[in-house]
């Protein structure tokens, strides 16, 4: 077997052509990556996706298909969805913060002139 | 997706699922997809979900996950199924990453906010003021309704990210897309998940791609609480 398959070509047990379409994104030194994409998507339907799209954005298409593999192998129920809720409950609670601060700023400046007037 | 939730809707007499609709075969009773995809606007959302993942692996997935939590694992596919191809490159990256934008944003404007309020309350000159004291301390309670200028201290910092609010006036989408049912009993966590999955589904807030960099890792976006 060619000692340089990539990962996918490595997992999937068979020969990695020259124009193999993975094996710029799946080197063989990180096996894992692909079997996680390989688990939740498949190596078809990864593969169809990649030559749907222009070469200069395969890569960061196989990173965002990787961290969706990996937020579903993590999160088998909600996958990424329950980064995206957990990050809208913490914009939430942030401006909850940010309008009870701004409520506080304008509560000291009023004490503050308050109190600067009633030193004239 | 199917709103009854009612396993005896697979198959059998009910006629095929949106799902062996979709794959034209047989629709077994006890099929895996049919209380979540029902004959009608479940064929087109299972195409979305068979086109990304693939019917044998989302079986391979929902068998996986106990009964009562499949519901939301379905949502939560069909979101990603669908926000992947309205979106082939970034799928739901693209608005995780934005997200976590937004509170960065978020979390200055409270740091300068804060250092502000510190500054304001730093000088006492005069003697603490007791409760039975001639003046009485403020309270939030006992101001009347604070007009809104009043927030607007984007003068005293830099301009602060003003997409930020901005992105939160966004209208929002109707509820129909998933056919949703009238009770919650099939999507756990009161509806929220669903809600979330439809505002995205009727193309709610998919910003601008930003770039990912290196390594996929879901650790490296974002710490869970």
């Amino acid at each position: 077997m060619n000692p340089k398959r990539c990962a996918a070509c490595k997992y999937l047990r068979r020969r990695c052509p020259k124009d193999c379409i993975f094996a710029p994104y799946f080197p063989p030194n990180d096996p894992a990556k692909f079997a996680c994409i390989h688990r939740i998507y498949g190596a078809g339907n990864v593969s169809k996706m990649l030559q749907q799209l222009p070469d200069q954005t395969r890569a960061e298409a196989v990173e965002s298909l990787c961290f969706e593999a990996k937020c579903r192998v993590d999160d088998p129920v909600y996958g990424c969805v329950g980064i995206i809720h957990l990050l809208q409950t913490q914009i939430q609670n942030a401006q909850n913060e940010l309008a009870k601060t701004q409520a506080e700023v304008a509560v000291a400046q009023t004490k503050l002139s308050q109190t600067q007037n009633s030193d004239f | 997706m199917s709103s009854s939730g009612n396993p005896s809707s697979s198959g059998g007499g009910g006629g095929p699922c949106g799902a062996c609709k979709f794959l034209r075969r047989k629709c077994v009773a006890g099929c895996i997809f049919a209380p979540y995809f029902d004959s009608e606007q479940g064929a087109a959302h299972f195409a979305a979900v068979h086109k990304v993942f693939g019917a044998s692996n989302v079986s391979k997935l929902l068998l996986h996950i106990p009964e009562h939590k499949r519901p939301d694992a379905v949502v939560s596919i069909c979101f990603e199924a669908q926000a992947r191809l309205r979106d082939p490159i970034y799928g739901c990256v693209s608005h995780i990453v934005s997200l976590q934008q937004q509170v960065v944003s978020l979390q200055t404007e409270l740091s300068y906010l804060q250092a502000h309020l510190a500054t304001l309350e730093l000088p006492q000159p005069m003697a603490p003021v007791s409760s039975s004291g001639s003046l009485q301390a403020l309270s939030i309670t006992d101001l009347p309704t604070i007009s809104p200028s009043l927030y607007d201290l984007s003068s005293f910092f830099e301009p602060v990210m003003s997409s930020t609010w901005a992105m939160q006036q966004q209208p929002r989408p109707s509820d129909h897309v998933f056919g949703v049912p009238s009770s919650s009993s099939i999507i756990g966590g009161g509806g929220e998940l669903q809600a979330l999955a439809r505002e995205f589904i009727q193309g709610g807030q998919m910003p601008a791609q930003p770039s990912l960099g290196t390594g996929g890792s879901a650790s490296t976006v974002i710490k869970r609480e």
